[in-house]
């Protein structure tokens, strides 16, 4: 293993946690990709990373885009600084030479250009034409053994970019070089989504498999796969400290006093139960001056302002002691939000979430055997984090029947990452609807289980404190029989 | 027929030229960096130089530096086409006629052709 001081960062958001803390000076990667994954912008952005950083970067192209319109694209982004260009960043040609004087002809400007630079960073972009001009396999190991030679001994880190690949055939420059990072795109349905991959990292751990990037105006963002990324939580959980209010009184007596600090607490329950409310509380149910963050993939934070207010909870009192994230399911990544969540979390030092529609980060990814370890990583790192979670999840409707009250619920997974586990319950007895309670687990806690009826008003969820109500309900509810003879003489508004 | 040497490491960008020049009535020498020009500067002397400013070897303000040290280039018309701004340009390189940024079209660099050849 290299020390890490032989190492920098790409500068490129995610990469470096990737590669285990970055690339090795003087070391040689190979960056591979269809059209349009985005070598050229990826090259261009760590030659930027390192121009900022006071060091010196070469860009040869081979057969690319011509170094005007290159430029013209790259102006557009923000890692982009016209005042590097050419001291510290400088765009060469060289297919002329390689077509005139093959590869020994390219060595020589390669040799000559980061000496006469004094370039740290060397990106060759095109790589396949040196493979197409090469006479033999044995000219091109002889090609790249000369690279690395010269990358070694003028401390100079190389990428060399090409839009070959071939899984199978193990091209014999892939066992030369130091790293191999490629770029693909995928189609999920209609979406397709870009991911990076690391086969190969010569010194050095890295984190294998396929992750997610995006191509912004700020460049490459990659992220990390979170259940890779979270393998063992960031930090240690101390899980010590007072209970923590859940914001609805009758729960946290039931609960024995609330729940544990840094716990993830589910609220299950079908469209209409309350689950909304029942998080809106506990994100109000904290001391005033504890941060706290209710993230949502549905109601955006204007329409949660407005319930909370009608709920009469103290959200607007609170100020920016609450923040609201709100991530539509549109087009985001798994990854990407997972990532916006936790950087959000630390930036503000939340302690208590509320994340509305866990089920909403399953519809972020097609790789739904993911989801358990996503979720467990993530909830594992919530609680290294101190925070305390409140998640709601939606249930079907299938709700209440006759000896079997918790029909319908499903429960799939949800042990492994919720120490506490609440349903709630929508229960048709004739045409009225009660609103029943549950509480289905709560770990290594006495708690009283019994169901409870409620009702959401001002303040917001009001449970009674007799569970019979409950227990009238649902004898009723197994009395009722089937549903009576149709109403004839019933007539409709407007009939 | 004048003569115009193009100095181009971008071989697409310099056949463009060869090719736009030949046309419009000139005879067009090529070199694929300041270095290569020079070689070509020893035996031979155009009327114009068109030259990029990022090259291998030697690049464009080398190659201005050098001919303003020949007395026999000192006075050849040079045009530095980048895609650079032209400060940066200025503030790197010697004296020079004209100044194209990249991309730039045919009616722009014939514009500036027209300029030093009036007529």
């Amino acid at each position: 293993m290299t020390s890490d001081s032989d190492r920098f960062s790409t500068g490129v958001p995610g990469l470096d946690t990737i590669l285990g803390g970055g690339v090795f000076d003087g070391g040689i990667y190979i960056i591979q990709g269809a059209p349009g994954a985005g070598k050229t912008i990826l090259g261009n952005q760590i030659c930027f990373a390192q121009a900022a950083q006071g060091r010196n970067a070469l860009y040869i192209t081979l057969l690319a885009e011509s170094h005007a319109r290159m430029i013209g694209h790259m102006r557009r982004l923000t890692f982009f600084d016209e005042a590097a260009i050419p001291d510290r960043m400088s765009y060469v040609g060289a297919f002329k030479t390689l077509e005139d004087d093959g590869l020994r002809g390219l060595l020589d400007v390669v040799r000559r250009e980061v000496r006469t630079r004094n370039a740290s960073i060397l990106v060759l972009d095109g790589l396949i034409t040196v493979h197409e001009k090469a006479r033999s396999e044995l000219e091109l190991k002889k090609f790249i053994h000369e690279l690395q030679t010269q990358a070694a001994f003028s401390n100079c880190t190389m990428f060399l970019l090409t839009s070959a690949f071939d899984a199978e055939a193990y091209p014999p420059e892939h066992t030369m070089v130091d790293g191999l990072i490629e770029l693909q795109t995928s189609l999920h349905g209609r979406r397709a989504e870009r991911s990076l991959q690391v086969h190969k990292l010569r010194g050095s751990w890295f984190m294998g498999g396929k992750h997610s990037y995006r191509i912004t105006e700020s460049g490459h963002a990659i992220y990390p796969r979170v259940e890779a990324l979270l393998e063992t939580p960031s930090v240690w959980d101390s899980a010590d400290g007072p209970m923590v209010s859940v914001g609805i009184a009758g729960v946290d007596k039931m609960l024995g006093g609330g729940v544990d600090t840094h716990s993830v607490t589910v609220v299950l329950g079908p469209s209409g139960s309350g689950k909304t409310t029942a998080g809106l509380q506990f994100l109000t149910g904290g001391p005033a001056d504890e941060p706290a963050m209710h993230f949502g993939f549905h109601e955006n934070p204007r329409a949660l302002a407005i319930k909370a207010r009608t709920l009469k909870l103290s959200m607007d009192e609170r100020g920016d002691k609450i923040s609201l994230l709100w991530r539509p399911q549109t087009e985001a990544i798994l990854d990407e939000v997972a990532t916006e969540l936790l950087g959000a979390i630390k930036a503000r030092g939340v302690r208590r979430l509320v994340i509305d529609g866990i089920e909403g980060f399953s519809k972020l990814t097609d790789e739904k055997t993911r989801i358990g370890s996503f979720l467990s990583a993530l909830c594992n790192e919530l609680r290294a984090l101190g925070v305390t979670t409140l998640a709601t999840a939606e249930t079907d409707h299938a709700g209440i029947t006759p000896g079997q009250p918790l029909k319908g619920v499903n429960q799939t997974g949800l042990s492994a990452v919720a120490e506490n586990i609440i349903a709630l319950h929508l229960a048709a007895l004739r045409s009225e609807n009660h609103r029943l309670m549950t509480i289905l687990k709560s770990r290594d806690r006495r708690t009283d289980m019994r169901m409870r009826r409620f009702e959401i008003a001002e303040g917001g969820i009001a449970l009674d404190e007799d569970y019979r109500k409950a227990e009238v309900i649902l004898r009723d509810i197994s009395s009722q029989g089937p549903a009576p003879a149709p109403l004839a003489d019933l007539k409709l508004a407007g009939e | 027929m004048r003569t115009v040497l193009i100095v181009e490491d971008e071989w697409a960008i310099a056949d463009w030229l060869e090719v736009l020049l030949s046309e419009n009535a000139f005879n067009v020498l090529v070199a694929g960096n300041g270095r290569e020009a020079l070689d070509i500067l020893h035996r031979e002397t155009p009327d114009l130089v068109l030259t990029d400013f990022m090259m291998p070897f030697v690049d464009g303000a080398g190659l201005i530096t050098a001919m303003a040290q020949n007395d026999k280039h000192r006075d050849i018309p040079v045009v530095v086409m980048t895609s650079l701004l032209e400060h940066v340009v200025k503030e790197r390189a010697g004296k020079f006629r004209a100044y194209l940024r990249k991309p730039f079209r045919e009616a722009d660099l014939m514009k500036v052709i027209g300029e030093i050849f009036p007529g």
